[in-house]
């Protein structure tokens, strides 16, 4: 064995062990980047406080059902209001019954003149985005022209028309949702949010804060 | 001269080899001291949800019990006509449950490899599209929906967040979304197969879409809070 050979082994290994020094640092970069993810626990954190919300909403409920419970058991009377008190609740949720309270309306008509391509139109998409964004942000009623929006409203084109309930509706839509005004205002206006959608497609939108308004209760077929 | 030269590589590499070992070293020290404070956090974050979804779970039983017992109590005939009031408007607000002929819908993401060059935002369920299904649902008369065991009542929304939906304010689903719907199994079907209908669009995007007509489809009650803060009956 010359010095020459000698020297070319060493060389040979050397470099084999930087080429794993070198692969195995590169996998540690990655895993470090993809390590801490911010995103998901700000997500978990979303999603904790939305469930504490309705942990809180739950024990509202369950004290007020044994406050009725209670009250049925004090004789007729009592366990009539009681029932009544309960009916009312779900009434509402059902939509069987107007509701008011403090709230917002939306407009949204289409573009003076239209400019008639029909993309810039409203479509049903359009009022159920709106729709579903003011739930989303704690509407507790809503209507669109006297229409009451229940479990099982559609609102859906039908040729060039837009049924609610089975119900033919004309622009301009007036919506009309009960909850807090700001939230359900900002939620509509946040930048980049349905609002400036709907305005870059053309439609003429107008949310105004109400401290009392009335939705119409659901009228059947 | 020869001799000389070889060791002056080997020295050269030496210093490399050490100078990458201790980097390294290094590296992984730090590592060591931040990565796993963060991936507690998570972890932490992670069993307070956990624990914070069964106390939910808890709580809704609770409610749900009082309920009952609040709609059996009532006795004597004046009360007994309020009790089948109740269970009406009940069964229409959503809150109990339904049971009949119906429809199984499944929705699920874009199994297969991107097409190069699309935008991937285009393949995966967006809440619009969970959205426009039940809106389909509902137009072809559908009585009673739930998605992934919950129940769709006036209020419910319908919100992506990353790959999951959060429905009803607190309940996160995760695909696959499977859909049940109460009503005429073959009036449902075809409105949702109608071409050029909802599942046409879907399928444009390569999203698994898969309806069958079910016998009976059990579909569960609201099992959240009633609480009205600003609504008053009028």
């Amino acid at each position: 064995m010359t010095g020459k050979t000698t020297g070319y082994v060493s060389i040979m290994l050397v470099t084999a062990i930087l080429g794993v020094m070198l692969a195995v640092q590169f996998r540690v970069v990655n895993r470090v980047q993809a390590g801490v993810s911010t995103d998901r626990a700000k997500e978990i954190v979303d999603e904790l406080n939305q469930i504490d919300l309705e942990k809180e909403s739950l024990h509202h409920e369950i004290s007020d059902l044994n406050d009725k419970l209670a009250q049925v058991n004090q004789g007729q009377s009592e366990a009539v209001k009681a029932l009544e008190s309960e009916l009312e609740k779900v009434r509402l949720s059902a939509g069987l019954v107007a509701a008011t309270g403090p709230g917002v309306e939306v407009v949204l008509d289409n573009p003076e003149g239209g400019k008639g391509n029909g993309v810039f139109i409203i479509y049903a998409e359009d009022l159920l985005k709106v729709v579903n964004e003011l739930l989303g942000s704690g509407a507790e009623a809503i209507s669109i022209n006297g229409q009451r929006i229940t479990d099982t409203t559609e609102i859906r084109m039908a040729g060039s028309f837009i049924n609610i309930n089975t119900k033919r509706v004309m622009p301009p839509f007036q919506i009309l949702a009960i909850g807090d005004p700001d939230a359900l205002a900002n939620a509509l206006e946040l930048p980049g949010g349905v609002g400036d959608y709907l305005r870059s497609m053309g439609i003429v939108i107008t949310v105004k804060k109400h401290q009392e308004l009335t939705v119409p209760a659901f009228v059947g077929n | 001269m020869k001799f000389k030269t070889i060791h002056l590589i080997l020295l050269f590499m030496g210093l490399v080899l050490g100078f990458i070992l201790s980097t390294q070293f290094r590296l992984h020290s730090e590592i060591a001291a931040s990565y796993p404070p963060a991936q507690e956090r998570t972890a932490a974050l992670l069993q307070e949800l956990e624990e914070d979804r069964q106390s939910r779970d808890e709580l809704q039983h609770e409610v749900s019990v009082l309920r009952n017992r609040l709609d059996q109590a009532a006795a004597g005939p004046e009360l007994a006509k309020m009790r089948t009031e109740l269970d009406q408007v009940r069964q229409l607000a959503g809150m109990t449950n339904m049971e009949g002929p119906g429809v199984q819908l499944t929705l699920n993401d874009n199994p297969n490899a991107l097409p190069q060059g699309m935008d991937p935002n285009n393949f995966v369920l967006h809440d619009e599209d969970v959205l426009s299904v039940l809106n389909e649902l509902k137009a072809a008369g559908a009585t009673a929906i739930a998605i992934n065991e919950q129940r769709v009542i006036s209020t419910t929304e319908v919100r992506c967040i990353g790959p999951t939906i959060l429905l009803n304010k607190n309940q996160r689903l995760s695909p696959p979304f499977v859909i049940f719907a109460l009503g005429e199994p073959d009036t449902l079907t075809n409105a949702m197969k109608m071409k050029g209908g909802v599942i046409d669009s879907l399928l444009n995007w390569g999203i698994q879409v898969d309806i069958k007509k079910v016998e009976k489809v059990k579909i569960p009650a609201y099992s959240g809070a009633l609480t009205y803060n600003y609504a008053k009956p009028k």
